[in-house]
């Protein structure tokens, strides 16, 4: 269809335009704007120019949250791939066990953040949690699941991982189902294995569904917030300060709203690194 | 049709929600929004006062609205002035009254009827609670103030002869109560008990010429303290922070995986009534001297409000420091009751006598410390000594060079 006047598609695309201008580019910007200032909402903000991010840089606040962000990125990538496939193939037939197993573990993606926090919080409990109890009964000893600085962020990875695998089994469960039989069958008459199967036909056509999951997965780990403020409060020792945590505490603890604002404008600058590279990816399949 | 009674409902219940009980003032009242931050069965003591007063006259109705708990109203009541929306009538914990009170945000409250003879314990105002308080005009009022009291579970404690009155005798104690699955002390890694230990050891957190020694020497002996005990695996650190680890702990002592606790008062009334074992309470100990920080919020008027919601306001806040309102309030929750005549009240009632935990705080006011009037107490609270705290006991970091690092990061924010 093409546009009558030329300002046409501008109408239509009006409304959204609109959202994203009142909802997206002015908060960024009023958050640029505000990052260059001193100002804790009730005094006169005060301008020091790239002092925020000075601070930001050489507490190590921001190396040390990005670092925390990222571990539990690669943790949830990963794992949601590999658990997310593993599953998905193993889940793939019919009956009704297999089809009960679906739906369990996609259950788990279903809960709200809140609850698995309070979930984990009593699963992990350091003494009365449900795991230390079996694990000291089979000899094995208790482990620091939330109290030691090295094992809090792993915990928080894997939890996240459980709430999205679900997700990843359902997706690639229907990249599975859009494969074309066809190929299987040439591939079996022509001597394949199961395995060489998977791995020669399977896989590779799955790569634009696996590049989906880990976007959706590195989004989720990106976004985490409401598992750290449960189940750890970003302790012991900042080991789960998350970026989007280490924000929330220099506004509304530390009452910092340019050092919050220069984290913001940092995290959004990384995330559009990730995306342009992942764009970039993208491109690079298109004409396979 | 249907719609229509699908939204009036909504309108219905959230009218229930926010906590204020018919949704509506009577005509002809002056509305007054209150903006608070207690829980649980604070909120619904809060809430009964608020209703006795909205009955007990016709011209004010107060309107009550639950912010979270207190560091997020904090947030919610900065918010709100920067869109000059806020409040009349908030209340804040007492560290950040002087933050407040020197951004100009508080209402001086020394020309309001009564101001200046209220009845307060005076431990418990503004002039007691903070050094030099007296010498500034009145901004703060004292309604839920506590100290930390210890908390035993008196079934394990009746097996041991020695009391916890020093801290020889605690560690002792704690290493006596100790038994597998079980800790014999437990208490947050949290700056509130802390300063309470500095205090004991002898240290003040700011010096009275305003220098930030984080108590010197005495800081490094009460981190000591904490660090030897979780050494000695006779005392439990609840994981969390804030009042998330507070929380952990109670719940801790009331499973009895905790023989012994340091507490807010505050609790007293919830710990007594939920625990299935009788619940004593004890005064903290003495280190070279008895000393323990006083906690809890003052009522703060906002100076953005109109004068004429300012001066309802009042009116409720000293209806809260009636003899009957004060003391009502300090027996439904534990908090102390914050005038001499409701602690006159409830001591003529016979109510010590009958529930002598609630006393433990009363006469612990007596070495009661005041903290100092400084802007930036609260960020060194949050931002250095609290991190620094639960890094030095986690990873047994030296805590000598612990609190120099500590006193180094409190100089550099200052600025």
């Amino acid at each position: 269809m093409k546009p009558t006047r030329p300002s046409e598609p501008w109408w239509l695309l009006a409304p959204m335009l609109g959202a994203l201008a009142v909802f997206f580019v002015y908060p960024l910007l009023s958050a640029l704007r505000t990052s260059f200032y001193e100002w804790d909402l009730l005094t006169a903000p005060r301008f020091i120019g790239l002092g925020n991010y000075r601070a930001i840089f050489s507490s190590g606040e921001l190396f040390a949250s990005l670092g925390t962000t990222l571990l539990v990125s690669v943790v949830v990538v990963a794992g949601s791939l590999v658990l997310g496939l593993g599953l998905a193939l193993a889940v793939n037939r019919p009956g009704r066990l297999a089809a009960l197993a679906r739906s369990a573990v996609f259950s788990a993606y279903v809960v709200s953040w809140v609850s698995v926090g309070l979930l984990f919080l009593w699963i992990f409990d350091a003494d009365a949690g449900v795991v230390n109890q079996l694990l000291s009964a089979a000899g094995i000893g208790k482990v620091k699941w939330l109290t030691s600085t090295r094992m809090a962020p792993l915990t928080v990875a894997l939890i996240v991982l459980w709430k999205v695998t679900g997700y990843a089994m359902v997706v690639f469960l229907s990249g599975l189902s859009g494969l074309p039989p066809e190929m299987q069958e040439a591939a079996a008459l022509d001597g394949a294995g199961p395995f060489a199967r998977l791995r020669h036909v399977t896989l590779p056509l799955l790569r634009p569904t696996a590049a989906f999951v880990a976007t959706t997965s590195l989004i989720a780990s990106f976004q985490l917030f409401d598992v750290v403020r449960l189940l750890t409060q970003g302790g012991p020792v900042r080991s789960t300060t998350v970026l989007v945590y280490a924000i929330y505490e220099q506004l509304f603890r530390d009452l910092r709203v340019g050092r919050a604002s220069s984290l913001v404008v940092v995290f959004f600058l990384v995330l559009s690194a990730l995306t342009w590279l992942k764009l970039r990816a993208f491109r690079s399949q298109e004409p396979v | 049709m249907q719609r229509r009674a699908f939204l009036l409902s909504g309108a219905v219940l959230s009218g229930g929600v926010a906590g204020c009980a018919p949704s509506d003032a009577p005509p002809g009242r002056v509305v007054v929004p209150f903006w608070f931050t207690y829980g649980g069965r604070n909120r619904a003591t809060l809430q009964t006062l608020v209703t006795r007063f909205n009955q007990a006259q016709r011209e004010i109705w107060v309107r009550a609205v639950f912010q979270g708990d207190y560091f997020e109203g904090l947030a919610k009541l900065r918010t709100a002035l920067a869109a000059g929306a806020a409040p009349p009538l908030s209340h804040v914990v007492g560290e950040v009254v002087p933050y407040l009170a020197e951004a100009g945000v508080l209402e001086p409250l020394d020309d309001y009827p009564g101001a200046r003879s209220l009845p307060l314990h005076p431990a418990l105002g503004q002039a007691g609670s903070f050094r030099g308080g007296a010498e500034r005009s009145l901004v703060a009022v004292p309604f839920n103030r506590s100290t930390p009291i210890a908390y035993v579970n008196q079934r394990l404690f009746a097996e041991q002869s020695a009391t916890p009155d020093t801290w020889q005798t605690l560690s002792e104690v704690a290493r006596a109560l100790t038994k597998p699955g079980r800790f014999g002390f437990g208490c947050p890694i949290d700056w509130w008990y802390w300063a309470a230990l500095v205090g004991q050891a002898g240290g003040e957190v700011v010096e009275p010429n305003g220098r930030i020694s984080l108590g010197d020497e005495a800081g490094v002996r009460a981190l000591s303290l904490w660090q030897s005990l979780v050494a000695a695996g006779v005392m439990k650190q609840p994981p969390g922070r804030d009042y998330n680890a507070w929380e952990q702990l109670s719940q801790d002592f009331l499973a009895g995986r905790v023989a012994m606790i340091w507490s807010s008062t505050a609790f007293v009334r919830y710990l007594e009534e939920t625990a299935d074992f009788p619940v004593r309470a004890l005064p903290l100990p003495r280190g070279v001297r008895g000393a323990v920080p006083t906690g809890g919020t003052h009522f703060v008027l906002l100076k953005s409000a109109p004068s004429e919601l300012k001066s309802a306001a009042w009116r409720f806040v000293r209806f809260l420091l009636e003899p009957e309102s004060a003391a009502f309030w300090s027996s439904e929750t534990g908090y102390l009751p914050v005038t001499t005549e409701a602690a006159q009240l409830l001591q003529s009632r016979g109510f010590y006598a009958r529930h002598p935990n609630y006393r433990v705080a009363l006469d612990q006011l007596a070495v009661a410390q005041p903290w100092p009037w400084s802007k930036t107490l609260f960020r060194i609270q949050r931002e250095v000594v609290q991190p620094g705290l639960e890094a030095a006991v986690l990873e047994k970091r030296d805590p000598s060079r612990a609190m120099a690092e500590a006193r180094r990061l409190a100089q550099e924010s200052l600025h």
